[in-house]
């Protein structure tokens, strides 16, 4: 076994036994499981948190009418009732918590212009967004009845057209695309996923690599080892271990999402082909090799804890950037900028695959993107083994670029 | 061996290293002495190749030192260190790993070496729970774990109690007997004296002397005479045959210039006071340290002729 992967087997270990990372790996799943299906049992249907029906009052309305559309707002756990009586004793009803609130209805709905919803809870979007949709379309079919068109037509001539949206490809043929949120969500979630991962194990690596500063191990290390070897053996070790914990993350989740998330009325949706979760995966490799890299050099550039953080903090911006950009990148993919940043190493695995995913991307580009990433990479790695070496001289100096270039030139 | 040409190295404005050369002879101890920042690290440090000279050369077995010829050199850094969360037989297999040397051999090795230490019982716990000597020895074991034919030791008494100076200067005795070229630097002149064959001062990247012990002895020492007496005695007589004279009432402490014969002070000196002991030492190696480097401003040159 060479020496690179002795250095790399030691860092997986040290990284591995570590109790943070084990607690981490095995709690990771069901955070991760709580921060997808949380906001979706909350938002979709309040029933599923197992919360009782919404009672709302319909002030002054016909029995009828109420009958008819109440199976409209079933499906949303709201309840509607008919009540007669003052506005008076129906706030105090709704402070009393016999009703959520009252929708006052005037004698003849369709000439209304204008309902007005008291609840305690005014901006529950919830109800009010079911509560527009089912009365506003009723109040129109009444209108249209009333106009003397069928109720059998009025279904039929108030149904708005299904939207959906076709790629061009090359080779002439018409393909299903994903839409723009489908796009949107799926660039947010690699930025997502580079970001969090960056800030945990970039932060890692580079403290592994000052720690062998501060530890005083590195002389030793050097005695037998090139620098580069050290450099690349922590980071492969701390990557094979965080990719390992990735694997187990992602096994469980989609395990936990499977199995538990139809029973919660969460449905789980991979919009994606396998041609571009392929694509994912590269070029989230990619950036994370880059970006360990780079937390690597700043380790070695740094003297301690402090420093690093200041010295770390700037490239979190080449992550933030791209998401900001969501929009624009999904909406003009070919603009000048948009492709500039898309071979920019930094910012290209998140900008590039956005392009790729809207269709945009040649394929040379995709390929210089890629070729320019690894070699920014080795770049970065063969830099951090000479500030390494220049930084074991500097006890109580701060680090110089200068000082740096120079060596870099000296051999 | 190694072999040291003009080998220059500033920090800025500092010339840690200036034109220093020695050569190592196979199986011999050899010691690099100087005060502290004497340049004695720096040193090091090129010849490990963890630093690069700015001019001359340092040879391993007549040419530069490659990357394979690491691992038949074991290294004890002047800064210490050992991954904390390590257990101490796992840092050692690790390292003597990173070496190619063989793991069962290692083994065994580790064992003798931990007890002889007196370190068996730390074997499977983390150096967190090291006193600083501790650690030390762990890595003086580190350094030596893969049977090196070459050793450099970067101050390895020093923070050391005396048992544990003594254990380890046995260890580096019977290393040397046993073949190992040992290249180590101090400042601690009683353990130097002790092992070295050959050494080196240096002084502000300088050399001051080198040499054998012996040679450096005859050379620059210069024996010393201490009488106890009762009476008078009449320096002027004396003038010619001593120097740094340090006088107290009943005792005297001289240097015999060089030629003169102790056995013609002595007739001298039984005519005019009654003598209680009269005692010729040869300088210690701290004597000459302390002369030649003590006074620091002046290069060796200038306190040999002067």
């Amino acid at each position: 076994m060479g020496k690179l992967a002795k250095i790399i087997r030691m860092e997986f270990r040290l990284t591995v036994a570590n109790r943070v990372f084990i607690v981490l790996t095995i709690l990771g799943p069901f955070l991760i499981a709580a921060v997808t299906l949380l906001p979706g049992l909350l938002s979709t249907s309040g029933g599923a948190m197992g919360s009782p029906a919404t009672k709302i009052a319909l002030l002054g309305a016909d029995p009828r009418f109420v009958q008819e559309i109440s199976p409209a707002f079933k499906q949303s756990k709201i309840e509607v009732s008919a009540v007669q009586g003052s506005a008076e004793s129906l706030d105090s009803q709704v402070q009393a918590g016999a009703y959520d609130g009252y929708l006052v209805m005037p004698d003849d709905i369709s000439d209304v212009t204008r309902l007005q919803y008291v609840s305690k809870n005014a901006a529950d979007f919830r109800v009010m967004g079911v509560l527009q949709g089912v009365i506003g379309k009723a109040i129109v079919a009444q209108r249209l009845v009333k106009a003397g068109i069928s109720l059998s037509q009025v279904a039929s001539l108030t149904q708005s057209p299904a939207f959906e949206t076709r790629q061009l490809t090359k080779s002439g043929e018409k393909k299903k695309n994903s839409d723009f949120i489908t796009i949107f969500m799926t660039g947010l979630t690699l930025a997502m996923l580079l970001y969090m991962t960056v800030l945990l194990y970039g932060q890692v690596i580079a403290r592994s690599v000052l720690t062998e500063k501060t530890n005083k191990t590195v002389e030793i290390m050097l005695s037998s080892v090139r620098a580069m070897d050290l450099l690349f053996g922590k980071i492969l070790g701390k990557a094979l271990a965080s990719l390992l914990q990735y694997g187990i993350w992602v096994a469980i989740s989609a395990a936990v999402l499977k199995l538990v998330g139809p029973r919660l009325g969460v449905s789980v949706n991979v919009g994606l082909s396998v041609s571009m979760l392929a694509y994912l995966v590269l070029f989230f490799i990619l950036a994370f090799f880059l970006y360990c890299s780079l937390y690597a050099a700043l380790g070695a550039a740094s003297e301690d804890e402090q420093h690093l953080g200041q010295l770390a903090w700037p490239v979190v911006i080449f992550l933030v950037i791209p998401v900001v950009m969501i929009s624009p990148i999904i909406t003009t993919p070919q603009a000048p900028v948009i492709i500039g940043l898309s071979l920019f190493p930094l910012t290209a695995p998140i900008v590039m695959f956005l392009r790729i995913l809207v269709g945009a991307a040649l394929p040379w580009e995709i390929l210089v993107s890629i070729g320019l990433i690894i070699a920014t990479t080795a770049a970065v790695i063969w830099l951090s083994a000479k500030i390494f070496r220049v930084g074991i001289l500097m006890t109580g100096k701060r680090f110089r670029f200068s000082e740096v270039m120079r060596l870099a030139r000296s051999r | 061996m190694i072999e040291l040409q003009s080998v220059c190295k500033s920090f800025g404005q500092v010339r840690a290293v200036d034109d220093i050369s020695f050569a190592t002879r196979e199986g011999e101890i050899f010691g690099l002495l100087g005060p502290n920042g004497a340049g004695k690290s720096t040193t090091i440090k090129m010849i490990m190749n963890i630093l690069d000279p700015d001019s001359g050369s340092i040879l391993f077995n007549g040419s530069p030192i490659r990357e394979a010829d690491k691992d038949r050199i074991g290294y004890l850094p002047e800064e210490r260190g050992l991954y904390r969360k390590v257990k101490i037989n796992e840092m050692l297999h690790y390292l003597a790993s990173l070496k190619n040397a063989d793991r069962s051999a290692v083994e065994k090795r580790l064992d003798e070496w931990l007890a002889r230490f007196n370190l068996a019982e730390w074997k499977t716990r983390t150096p967190e729970t090291l006193s600083k000597g501790m650690a030390q020895k762990v890595q003086f074991i580190a350094s030596i774990l893969h049977d090196p034919e070459f050793l450099f030791l970067d101050e390895p008494f020093s923070g050391l109690d005396p048992v544990s100076t003594d254990v380890l200067r046995e260890a580096v005795l019977e290393l040397g007997s046993r073949g190992t070229t040992i290249l180590f630097s101090t400042h601690n002149m009683e353990v130097a004296e002790k092992i070295c064959s050959r050494l080196l001062v240096i002084d502000h990247g300088r050399e001051v002397i080198s040499g054998s012990l012996a040679d450096i002895k005859s050379r620059y020492g210069h024996n010393i005479v201490a009488v106890e007496f009762d009476g008078t005695i009449d320096f002027g007589s004396l003038s010619g045959m001593v120097r740094n004279v340090s006088r107290f009432p009943r005792w005297v402490e001289m240097e015999l210039v060089e030629g003169a014969n102790p056995q013609t002070l002595l007739r001298v000196l039984l005519g005019q006071v009654s003598i209680r002991r009269f005692e010729v030492v040869s300088p210690s190696l701290h004597r000459i340290f302390v002369e030649l480097v003590g006074d620091g401003g002046k290069t060796g040159s200038e306190r040999l002729s002067g």
